[in-house]
């Protein structure tokens, strides 16, 4: 079970040797609650990754604070704390699998965390399971000789393996096609559901998990633009067009309507939106 | 060198690849023509053959069997590769893979510095390229420290700065967010104005919908091709090609589906929008 997972005024820099320090991060306030899908959008270079990275305790901020569960996390303690409950999972798999077979890479984690035998092995197929990867098959290859789509399962199922309350992948959806993107979310929705687990999702591009989505944290210039539930995002005024983002199609479409005075249960639902087309041409036209 | 006057097409025959070890054919009798002047999307899911296309067009690879003719020069002939890579440039999905220079403006001069060409020139083309990707500003910065999207622009205008008949795109937008994706699919539908063929390889129907043809692999062949209307606006077939229906072909359907007249092949919210008061 994921707890609230807080940040509270979080700046972070990058060192720069001698010159200024690059400000990545400014005062971002923002609350993952227990779980939600909370998605992180932004334009390129505006903090996303960083942002990722201090969710999940890579970096430590520079001023600010994180708390998990109500407890501050402080120290190289709290962060390793921190990152035994947030898992990771970067943008590209070749950052994370480097096993000789994809059944020892996705143990290595939990391996590390003292379990081993029968206990290990079941751990590593449940990962595997999860993160909709055929076992008997794949479980001896290396996973460096997978195609692109089962490499990324492989990196998805060595964070699963680590039973992370909180699940965060940057940008996990880029070089996938459909079928990729379609697994993929019905793996995280399903690790949400059996686990109660929180999930962050950063992306640049809203399209992706739109149907996905509890809330939207936009991210600009390193500073946190707004959140958002789809309704909100849809409602405009969230000023997405000056940051040099877009709604996808699902979500224009659902903004026009609603502009036109169309009343809208569910913007991300295609029945919902024919139907309420509908009734406003009736309305109108007569049918 | 032989070459056939008046052929600017990039032209497959026939075209079949085997990887070796492999047991099906990436590539299985794909018959296709590029033209100039024209934005080209290929689309298909993954491991359908699109990369694998892309790099038969400028002889990166041979064909195991069947034919590519790139602006009149046969790519299995290696004596033609080098002409062949002057008229077609690459940008491939994650521009590290193709970064060696240690300033913006070094890695944009690479291509045309191997030309041979005088540094008058290379500079005149360094400038352009970097405007008409809209980067001069980054010209004395370094690659590996700019964004993703940044990175991409650079891998572009290193691209432009050979002067190409035709650029090969492979998934180059994918990484980009939508204001550098909406210029880069701007300025590849202006190049086309400039006689560039564009051929666009890309997951993203939204992309493909500006083209003005589109080419869909499955499984190593040709599945379907035509214009975006002809070919993206029915879901179910889109669906069965691997990929994600245009969200407003899907409402299309769905009204359809209610027992309302059908808005016909519709790509953008405005053309589905003109239903309303139809």
């Amino acid at each position: 079970m994921a707890e609230r997972l807080n940040l509270e005024a979080v700046s972070y820099s990058y060192p720069l040797p001698g010159r200024e320090e690059a400000p990545a991060l400014v005062d971002v306030d923002l609350d993952v609650e227990p779980g939600e899908v909370l998605c992180v959008a932004g334009p390129n270079g505006s903090g996303k990754s960083t942002l990722a990275q201090v969710c999940a305790g890579l970096l430590s901020p520079g001023s600010g604070s994180i708390r998990y569960a109500g407890e501050d996390v402080e120290g190289r303690a709290g962060l390793r704390e921190l990152r035994r409950r947030v898992g990771l999972l970067f943008q590209s798999p070749e950052d994370q699998i480097f096993a000789d077979t994809v059944e020892r890479d996705i143990a290595f984690g939990p391996r590390n965390h003292g379990l081993s035998g029968a206990g290990l092995k079941e751990r590593v197929r449940e990962a595997a399971a999860m993160a909709g990867l055929p076992l008997d098959e794949i479980l001896e290859k290396s996973p460096f000789l997978l195609s692109e789509g089962e490499k990324r399962r492989v990196a998805l199922a060595g964070v699963l393996a680590l039973n992370p309350e909180v699940l965060l992948l940057d940008e996990p959806f880029i070089g996938l096609d459909f079928e990729g993107r379609q697994h993929l979310s019905s793996s995280l929705e399903r690790y949400r559901d059996e686990r109660g687990a929180s999930i962050m999702i950063v992306t640049h591009d809203l399209s992706h998990a739109w149907p996905l989505i509890d809330r939207f944290a936009i991210i600009s210039e390193g500073r946190l633009h707004c959140v958002e539930d789809r309704a909100g995002m849809v409602s405009g005024g969230t000023g997405l067009a000056e940051l040099g983002m877009q709604l996808p199609q699902w979500g224009i479409l659902a903004g026009e309507l609603l502009e036109r005075g169309v009343p809208l249960d569910d913007p991300a639902d295609p029945g919902c939106l024919a139907a309420a087309m509908a009734s406003y041409r009736e309305a109108r036209h007569g049918r | 060198m032989e070459r056939n006057i008046g052929t600017e097409d990039i032209l497959l025959s026939d075209l079949s690849f085997n990887y070796p070890g492999q047991s099906s054919p990436a590539l299985d009798g794909v018959n296709l023509r590029f033209e100039r002047g024209k934005f080209q999307a290929v689309l298909g899911r993954n491991g359908s053959g699109k990369s694998t296309l892309a790099r038969c067009l400028n002889a990166l690879l041979v064909p195991s069997a069947g034919k590519v003719v790139s602006c009149g020069l046969d790519t299995s002939l290696a004596e033609n590769s080098l002409e062949i890579r002057k008229n077609l440039a690459m940008v491939f999905q994650n521009p590290d893979t193709q970064m060696v220079g240690t300033t913006v403006e070094e890695e944009v001069a690479f291509g045309p510095e191997n030309l041979g060409l005088p540094q008058t020139d290379i500079r005149r083309r360094v400038d352009g390229a970097l405007a008409m990707a809209g980067i001069s500003e980054l010209a004395k910065r370094q690659p590996l420290r700019l964004s993703q999207g940044q990175k991409q622009l650079v891998a572009i205008a290193g691209a432009l700065a050979m002067e190409p008949a035709f650029l090969v795109s492979d998934e180059s937008t994918s990484m980009l967010d939508h204001r550098s994706r909406s210029r880069i699919l701007d300025l590849f539908l202006g190049l086309t104005k400039n006689g560039v063929g564009i051929i666009h390889v890309t997951h993203f129907l939204e992309e493909a919908a500006l083209a003005d043809t589109v080419a869909v692999l499955d499984g190593g062949r040709l599945a379907a091709e035509g214009t975006p209307a002809e070919v993206l606006c029915e879901p179910l077939r889109v669906r069965a090609m691997g990929m994600d229906p245009l969200p407003v072909t899907v409402v299309a359907g769905e009204l359809a589906r209610l027992g309302h007249p059908h808005p016909g092949p519709v790509l953008t919210v405005r053309e589905l929008l003109s239903w309303l008061s139809a």
